[in-house]
């Protein structure tokens, strides 16, 4: 993954579907464009984990998901402290996780 | 479609074992087989259900190796891999064998043997059935899952932490009266929840799920002899018929779902199985459910149409789930405290559920008990199978 996170915007109904698809949910079109993803947006859940997979030396992860402005909803890391339902957050990109000493770069939530 | 019957169950008790996968294979099919026996009645496939031993016990290809240790050779032999729900996934495939005809006897046999590896590892393997790119890559893993449902369910519906432990409390307790359980221990609320001590005893795992909502990591497996009619007819005793199964789909990352607390799969695949018995949800006598956390006992006690929507946790405190309450819920233990060897579970539910459909669950025994439920909950409720058993005369 790149310094982007991308949909899948399809090119017949306009729906985006995140994570990408081959077919499109709403109309079962087949065509898509890349659209970005993020922005600011609410914090719908969120949890400290600490029954963590492998590739992380840390205590806990704080884990959310967003939805973001327009409804679009994503999974991602929460940054900062205080979590709180409904929180305003905004997107950034950052290591989310470090596999076999290769950083994989995906979503953080930064509170607004 | 003809009609499919549960002639034999047996399993071995879950927990840490020394036993190689194929050993606890062996072990579980044997004790279906002789509780089913079938004296000169061959046995014409073999199903296994299995989540990680590619991964965790570096063996593939188990209904081979299963048809091998059990000398049933030139049965049909095959696997099945449906993550969390892989054993009910593998019932369905031997039930579908009996019902089209192409069968009269097969043996499904859940196994996992996962404390193998330690608990990083075994936590990864599981939580590599979420989506790779937009929710494992994050650090997703189940329990981080179901915390943010249960916080949502928790905010949304007014259950509290007190219910979740009710269905620990419960689930112990009832899992001290099955001898194949994995935890043999009785909780309490102070225990884990109230005292003092209670914030050493009872940790986050997932906020705001604690180790208490959460199952153990176990080995284990679970085997039932599903047949024929005529098959059925010539083995006389009790008789256990598969009366529906339903199940359902939803996408694969969590956060997609249009009502993230809603476990719409369990809802279709539960409807879907009451259909086809001709039965409904207040028709039932027992139900073993997919409590690999607590909450999601709640939940699906709600989906499958047991109580409305957000009612859950209050059947739950008034007792209405446990051994001697209307719909007694996980009278094992459930996978709270009989454990959950993944590829196992959905195997065990029947396993109970035919034990009690045959007045054989000593000590837990629901007086009576002719139809039964089972959920298994694969993914994150992305894939759920829904059954349901009929005793009959």
């Amino acid at each position: 993954m790149g310094a982007k996170v991308l949909g899948a915007k399809c090119t017949s109904c306009g729906v985006v579907s995140y994570p990408v698809r081959s077919v499109c949910p709403n109309c079962r079109a087949e065509s898509f464009e890349d659209v970005e993803i993020g922005g600011k947006g609410k914090v719908l859940t969120y949890t400290d984990v600490y029954a963590l997979a492998i590739d992380y030396e840390t205590r806990y992860l704080r884990l959310a998901i967003v939805e973001l402005e327009g409804g679009q909803r994503v999974t991602g890391q929460l940054l900062g402290d205080d979590p709180k339902l409904g929180k305003a957050v905004e997107t950034t990109i950052g290591i989310v996780r470090v596999q076999g000493g290769k950083e994989i770069r995906g979503l953080q939530f930064l509170p607004v | 479609m003809n009609p499919v019957y549960i002639a034999g169950a047996g399993m071995t008790k879950f927990g840490r074992s020394e036993w190689s996968l194929m050993k606890l294979a062996s072990v579980a099919s044997l004790s279906a087989l002789h509780h089913a026996n079938l004296g000169e009645i061959p046995v014409d496939g073999i199903v296994v259900a299995n989540m990680g031993a590619a991964r965790v016990n570096r063996q593939t290809a188990l209904g081979s190796a299963l048809v091998d240790q059990l000398a049933l050779y030139p049965a049909t032999a095959e696997a099945v891999e449906n993550g969390p729900a892989s054993g009910a996934s593998a019932f369905k495939v031997g039930c579908q064998a009996i019902a089209s005809g192409m069968a009269d006897v097969v043996l499904v046999t859940g196994v996992e043997r996962m404390r193998v590896v330690n608990g990083l590892e075994g936590t990864d393997f599981v939580a590599s059935l979420a989506h790779p790119e937009a929710e494992y890559i994050y650090g997703v893993t189940l329990p981080s899952l179901a915390g943010m449902f249960a916080r949502l369910v928790m905010d949304r519906f007014g259950v509290e932490r007190k219910h979740l432990a009710m269905v620990a409390i419960k689930n112990h307790e009832n899992g001290t009266k099955n001898p194949y359980a994995h935890i043999q221990q009785t909780v309490t609320m102070e225990g884990i929840l109230t005292a003092p001590e209670a914030a050493v005893n009872n940790p986050p795992i997932a906020e705001p799920l604690h180790l208490f909502d959460c199952c153990p990591v176990s080995d284990g497996a679970a085997s039932v002899v599903v047949v024929s009619e005529s098959v059925a007819a010539k083995l006389g005793g009790p008789k256990v018929r598969v009366a529906g199964i339903g199940q359902a789909t939803d996408t694969h990352a969590v956060h997609d779902r249009e009502d993230p607390t809603d476990l719409k799969s369990v809802r279709l695949a539960s409807e879907k199985a009451f259909s086809m018995a001709g039965v409904g949800p207040s028709d039932v006598d027992v139900a073993e459910l997919h409590d690999a956390f607590t909450i999601l006992e709640i939940a699906e006690s709600e989906a499958a149409g047991f109580f409305p929507r957000g009612e859950g946790h209050l059947a739950l405190e008034r007792g209405e789930t446990r051994l001697d309450g209307k719909l007694p819920i996980n009278p094992s233990g459930g996978l709270k405290a009989k454990g959950h060897p993944v590829g196992a579970t959905g195997v065990a539910h029947f396993v109970e559920l035919t034990w009690q459909l045959r007045g054989e669950a000593e000590g837990r025994q629901i007086k009576d008990a002719a139809i039964g439920y089972a959920c298994n909950f694969g993914g994150f409720g992305n894939n759920v199978v829904a059954t349901v058993l009929r005793r009959e005369a």
